[in-house]
């Protein structure tokens, strides 16, 4: 039986600390109340309640001793009520703490905004020398867990809720593109995160002639070497994220490839307060397989402005899944509108 | 000489550096940094003796004094004081991992004390000796940070912590108790599980008797004087930071108490 993602970190990690000794496992009241770390290994784990940002200064100090702390919290609250912590330790200090947050982008569906988290890897991305991933699947999951713990590295892990993911693909390694389909043609579909990749795999099989490739490492670094690989492979980029334009990896690789065409299908700028699954969430943001594809013919203008709806402004048309609806996400802030400014009209909103 | 009568010495050293440093174009938090200092000699003079205790200096902004201690103890071999706010060098208005002696960033208000706790947590899960003297404001205590840290120190029993609360009665904005007053800080902070110490901030001998971290964690309420030792900044909110003539540093020199 495939794992989900915070399940597979936490068997990985306990399987990890019976070798490693620096190994400290830390929960900020969200990890549940049986965890096989804590069976396993009491001695190392410790649940310091609901109190982040001093929870991350914690993790610094016994990192500052040579430990090796995992702390886990959801990306929302791991990222932003700690910000600063984060700043100053993982940042700033450069503490090998690793950050290990589910819930990232809407995956806690009808938990409402509170809880989710598009912004994420914007706040973490600005802190230079502090490495993200964004795992797939439980074999990727398992991966990135054990490059971070060997590693004296800062880190910030972003995973989903509970739905376990089918990975069609093998893990990428940092600085990898990880190949789901290769064509040679003019457009690369770039997915980051499971739902992502899933709205690939289905675009692809719609559109054969699409290449998908698939990043799970996405700090400024690893992409700087996924990059070249990347640039390669096609003139035009379209990366797919479960995350908001500014900050995202589109606007990443669109600073490192100034000569190609990035664009971006991403989360709008709304805030989603309704009820429903993961998908359904998604769908409400405009993140779909028919946006996918919208973006891979560099849409249609007149799409791009309708999908520029601002935050309050109606959107039934975005649930239903139509093409008009579905660019929503590819037109609010597409890095793509500065490098490619006949396929976007944005600016003119 | 003995440990204690070194330690007064170097205080009396130290606050002449720390008023030089407030003669420097950037100027300093004196105030702060003047009522701080005998903390900071008497919580190096224990920790020199002691291996695995961390000192961290939460209330950054007294950066100045922690300089000239440092200076003083030996991590710092050269003179900070001319150095300190000029290009190309370590000596920031808050200090940074860059200065010799100085483990963990300060002066963004509470993370220091939750460093500490961090430090002070790792002595008993690598089974080594020490613990941490973590040395914070009272206008600090403001920071909510504050509070989660006492909390987890509270839930999960972290031992090897002393918390040294410089009660100088000052802030940035003028005085604690004006601004927002804390309150039965003493029962506050029992309230917490600490053992509550009361003590004269500027009575070296009687802390370095109190400051050792034990198992459990202990608080320790040091009366102190914003500017203690300059007549002129003795008790005055507004010597939280200040910038003087190098003529007038002299002077103050001259009349060090």
């Amino acid at each position: 039986m495939t794992l989900p993602g915070r399940e597979a970190y936490k068997d990985e990690l306990t399987a990890l600390a019976a070798g490693d000794p620096r190994i400290v496992c830390l929960e900020a009241d969200l990890g549940g109340p049986s965890h096989p770390f804590a069976e396993r290994h009491p001695d190392r784990f410790c649940n310091l309640g609901i109190a982040e940002a001093a929870a991350v200064d914690i993790a610094v100090g016994l990192a500052s001793a040579g430990l090796r702390p995992f702390l886990s919290t959801f990306a929302a609250f791991g990222t932003w009520r700690a910000a600063e912590s984060v700043k100053l330790g993982l940042g700033y200090q450069g503490a090998p703490v690793v950050l290990v947050c589910p819930y990232g982008g809407v995956s806690g569906g009808w938990f409402g905004p509170t809880h989710h988290s598009l912004e994420d890897l914007a706040v973490v991305q600005s802190l230079p020398g502090v490495r993200i991933a964004v795992p797939c699947g439980e074999a990727e999951t398992r991966a990135v867990i054990r490059a971070a713990a060997g590693e004296d590295r800062p880190c910030y892990v972003r995973l989903a809720r509970n739905e376990p993911y089918e990975a069609p693909f093998e893990p990428a390694g940092r600085g990898e593109a990880g190949w789901v389909r290769g064509t040679g043609g003019p457009t690369c579909l770039v997915s980051v995160g499971e739902k992502p990749a899933q709205l690939c795999v289905a675009a692809t099989e719609r559109r054969p002639d699409l290449s998908h490739a698939h990043l799970c490492w996405v700090d400024f670094e690893s992409l700087a070497q996924a990059a070249a690989e990347l640039a390669e492979s096609a003139r035009r980029l379209v990366v797919v994220e479960e995350h908001r334009a500014a900050g995202s990896v589109a606007s990443t690789l669109a600073l490192l490839l100034p000569g190609h065409e990035v664009l971006s299908v991403n989360a709008g700028t709304s805030w989603p307060s309704e009820g429903g699954g993961h998908d359904d969430t998604l769908a409400s943001l405009g993140l779909t397989v028919p946006a996918v594809l919208a973006a891979a013919d560099l849409g249609v203008p007149e799409t791009v402005t309708i999908g520029l709806a601002a935050r309050g402004a109606p959107r039934p048309a975005t649930a239903s899944g139509t093409p008009h609806a579905t660019t929503a996400g590819t037109g609010t802030g597409t890095p793509g509108a500065t490098h490619a400014p006949t396929t976007h009209s944005q600016g003119a909103t | 000489m003995n440990e204690i009568d070194l330690a007064r010495e170097r205080a009396q050293r130290a606050r002449a550096s720390v008023v030089d440093m407030a003669a420097s174009p950037a100027g300093c938090h004196l105030g702060g940094s003047l009522s701080v200092l005998d903390i900071l000699v008497a919580a190096y003079t224990v920790a020199e003796s002691r291996p695995g205790v961390e000192v961290v200096l939460s209330k950054g902004h007294a950066a100045a004094a922690l300089y000239a201690v440092l200076h003083q103890t030996g991590s710092i071999e050269e003179d900070p004081a001319p150095r300190y706010g000029r290009a190309g060098e370590p000596y920031t208005g808050h200090p940074s991992p860059k200065v010799p002696g100085v483990r963990f960033p300060t002066g963004s208000l509470g993370h220091g004390l939750a460093y500490a706790a961090g430090w002070a947590l790792s002595r008993r899960l690598l089974g080594e000796p020490g613990g941490a003297i973590a040395v914070v404001g009272d206008g600090e205590m403001q920071e909510g940070l504050v509070w989660e840290t006492l909390q987890i120190v509270q839930a999960k029993r972290i031992g090897g912590l002393t918390v040294v609360v410089d009660v100088n009665g000052g802030q940035n904005d003028g005085y604690v108790a004006d601004i927002s007053p804390m309150t039965d800080l003493p029962a506050r902070l029992a309230a917490f599980g600490f053992d509550v110490i009361e003590a004269d901030g500027h009575d070296i001998e009687k802390l370095a008797a109190v400051l050792v971290p034990e198992d459990r964690p202990k608080a320790v309420l040091a009366a102190t004087v914003k500017g203690k030792g300059v007549p002129a900044t003795e008790g005055k909110a507004s010597s939280h930071y200040v910038k003087i003539s190098p003529a007038r540093a002299k002077q103050w020199k001259a009349v060090l108490r």
